[in-house]
């Protein structure tokens, strides 16, 4: 006899891929911005001239960091207020593994 | 104020914490009366029935510890803006932690039974020698983990303690070295956790990590606007701080040294957004909530959290290099803050975030392992047939001597506290998200890749701290990362300039699907019952393992 795939786990595995993606975007942003315009480097010296400041804080850092972080978060709203599914998860075996245990013995 | 310029809390700020600590062992007394009421010590001392809430969740799995309070604020003030880099990811980490696994672990931990994370990856794999494994490097990592935490707490209440207190302790025979203050606050704090956790188990460290993390939000959102006004403005304090330790407090890769260079900055993302989805603490709370809906409300809340913590902590502490500009220990920046801006009974309120922040880590950890040595060691190998009141009586046993045995440790502690709860949660994250990934996601894994998965992830990441330690102890810098101590020579290696923790989980990586592509395919039944709809009247795995006719009608 054969089951269709659980709708739990293809909700799961659908929003967990997007989740990741979300997450390398970030990742590949945040870091890229802030190498390119926050990083000392070779060639590449900065000082005191270059903080540039916006709300007391680095340019780089609200550019690479703070405004993506709101974006994020404005996502996060959206994906788990309106996207995410709600799943039944199941009725819990927790006691049926209780009585396995101690049926299945050392064994 | 010391000789040594360092500040001393007053006795209304003993009496603040002293408060705050009482809570949270009232906590702990109502958390037990409460789970009297249900059936099942193991899943109510460990697990909570499975019914906490959304604020509940967000608020435990906000991944705040020690390093969040004590190490963080030292790195900020250390080596400047960078950091908020190395924190970044953080921005994705309540999306990641709590929604790429949370539905499923949710699902496998009621259909298997699992209350422990041991139990879920044995009951998911069908493996006893993959549950031993996993019970293992839990121990192992987490006792790393909880020395650190100990440290910290022991720290925070020396700083509370009023010098009369510790004086009375100090006679003519104590050594010149011996640092009475620490020893007393680490005894302190020791009592205070060992006895809320032992006697409320699981709700109680959830009940407490709610309240204490409310407290330290508000410590947070308290210490902000005194920070801001006594720096003269982040612009400012940026300024001073650039001035003082050089251009690097404002630009990466960090002021001093190369603290942060970009191959780390790319490890940090995978660092706190991927390894914080593969600690057994945040496991074992997505096998705790009530339902999806608790879930998706969590991940809002955490959301919001984190914001309110994390970005004003970077802000803070930013500040405190021209409030503070000569501190010897960067490690007791945080205390000193507190002491040198606020009131005494505001600075034992606020002093209470970062002691809370450590007492609610321990408590959960500390549950962690003893579930370990009891579900999954005393009970599956040594005595299935146990009463139940055998079974309490060995959880508490084990949640005290664990804390007792960690205590001694944490007489001697390491330095860098952030430094070692970055290898431990390296460490558990190459171990079992791997593996918990492919037994959530991927039909075809198998025991022997989800073995070979923690196996590897486990060995590359201690592999590479061990060459770290071992090039340290030589007197070789890499350079890059925090400097190598001469007290405290512990440290990792970074190859190719990433963090272990990124070399750990593609070792994993490689190592689960290959071992599970060359293994034979896992047993169809148990896979079906896993994976696909099933009716209401279906087995767990473990009844199918003691009756496999009854696994016949899944294939």
């Amino acid at each position: 006899m054969s089951h269709p795939p659980d709708p739990v786990y293809r909700h799961a595995r659908r929003e967990a891929a997007i989740i990741l993606l979300v997450w390398l975007a970030s990742t590949v942003y945040s870091c890229i911005y802030s190498y390119l315009f926050g990083y000392i480097r070779t060639g590449r010296p900065l000082g005191p001239a270059d903080v540039h400041p916006i709300l007391g804080m680095p340019s780089w850092v609200f550019w690479g960091i703070m405004v993506p972080w709101a974006i994020c978060t404005v996502f996060t709203f959206w994906f788990a207020g309106w996207y995410m599914a709600d799943d039944d998860l199941g009725s819990d075996h927790a006691a049926e593994l209780e009585t396995d245990i101690r049926e299945g013995g050392l064994s | 104020m010391r000789p040594d310029g360092t500040r001393h809390a007053e006795f209304a700020t003993l009496i603040a914490l002293v408060v705050f600590t009482l809570i949270s062992l009232g906590l702990g007394v109502v958390a037990n009366f409460a789970a009297q009421k249900r059936l099942g010590f193991l899943r109510k001392y460990f697990l909570g029935n499975r019914t906490l809430g959304a604020f509940a969740v967000a608020l435990t799995a906000a991944v705040m510890s020690g390093g969040t309070f004590m190490g963080f604020p030292s790195l900020v003030y250390k080596f400047g803006w960078v950091v908020a880099l190395w924190i970044a990811s953080y921005m994705v980490a309540p999306l990641t932690v709590l929604g790429v696994l949370g539905k499923r672990i949710g699902q496998l931990s009621r259909r298997t039974g699992a209350i422990t994370l041991p139990d879920l990856l044995r009951e998911r794999y069908g493996s006893p020698a993959l549950g031993l494994l996993t019970s293992s490097l839990v121990i192992f990592f987490l006792t790393c983990n909880l020395v650190a935490q100990f440290k910290a707490g022991g720290v925070i209440m020396k700083y509370i303690l009023p010098s009369e207190s510790v004086n009375l302790f100090v006679s003519e025979n104590t050594p010149a070295t011996a640092d009475m203050g620490y020893y007393l606050g680490l005894a302190i704090f020791t009592a205070t956790v060992v006895a809320y956790t032992t006697y409320g188990g699981f709700l109680a460290a959830v009940w407490t990590d709610v309240f204490q993390s409310i407290i330290m939000a508000v410590g947070v959102v308290i210490l902000f606007p005194l920070a801001w006004h006594a720096s003269g403005g982040l612009e400012h304090a940026t300024s001073v701080g650039m001035k003082m330790v050089g251009p690097g407090f404002a630009f990466g890769p960090g002021a001093g040294r190369a603290f942060h260079p970009i191959g780390l900055a790319i490890s940090f993302f995978f660092m706190w957004a991927i390894t914080g989805m593969g600690q057994p603490s945040t496991m074992v709370r997505l096998m705790a909530f009530r339902d999806s809906k608790t879930l998706r409300y969590s991940i809002l809340y955490l959301s919001i959290y984190n914001i309110i913590i994390y970005i004003p902590l970077i802000f803070i502490f930013v500040a405190a290099r021209s409030i503070l500009p000569h501190l010897a220990k960067s490690d007791d920046v945080m205390p000193q803050l507190v002491l040198t801006l606020a009131n005494p009974y505001v600075a034992g309120l606020i002093l209470a975030a970062p002691y809370g922040a450590v007492m609610s880590t321990v408590s959960g950890w500390l549950l962690i392992i003893s579930s370990g040595l009891v579900r999954d060691l005393y009970q599956r190998f040594l005595r299935p047939t146990a009463s139940e009141r055998e079974i309490a009586r060995a959880s508490y046993a084990a949640t005290v001597a664990i804390g007792l045995l960690v205590a001694i440790v944490a007489l001697r502690p390491p330095e860098f506290l952030q430094l070692i709860v970055v290898f431990a949660s390296s460490g558990m994250a190459a171990a079992f998200l791997v593996p918990a990934l492919m037994g959530c996601f991927w039909r075809r894994a198998t025991a022997r890749g989800a073995l070979a998965a923690m196996v590897s992830g486990a060995v590359v990441t201690l592999a590479l701290y061990v060459v770290g330690t071992a090039l340290a102890r030589s007197g070789f810098d890499q350079g890059i990362g925090p400097p190598p101590s001469k007290d405290s020579p512990f440290g990792a290696y970074y190859l190719l300039g990433f963090d272990p923790c990124v070399w750990g989980l593609v070792a994993s990586l490689a190592a689960g699907v290959l071992g599970s592509l060359l293994s034979p395919p896992p047993d169809p039944a148990r896979v079906s019952l896993l994976f696909d709809v099933q009716g209401a009247d279906a087995p767990a795995p473990a009844t199918i393992d003691l009756h496999p006719e009854l696994g016949q009608a899944l294939e």
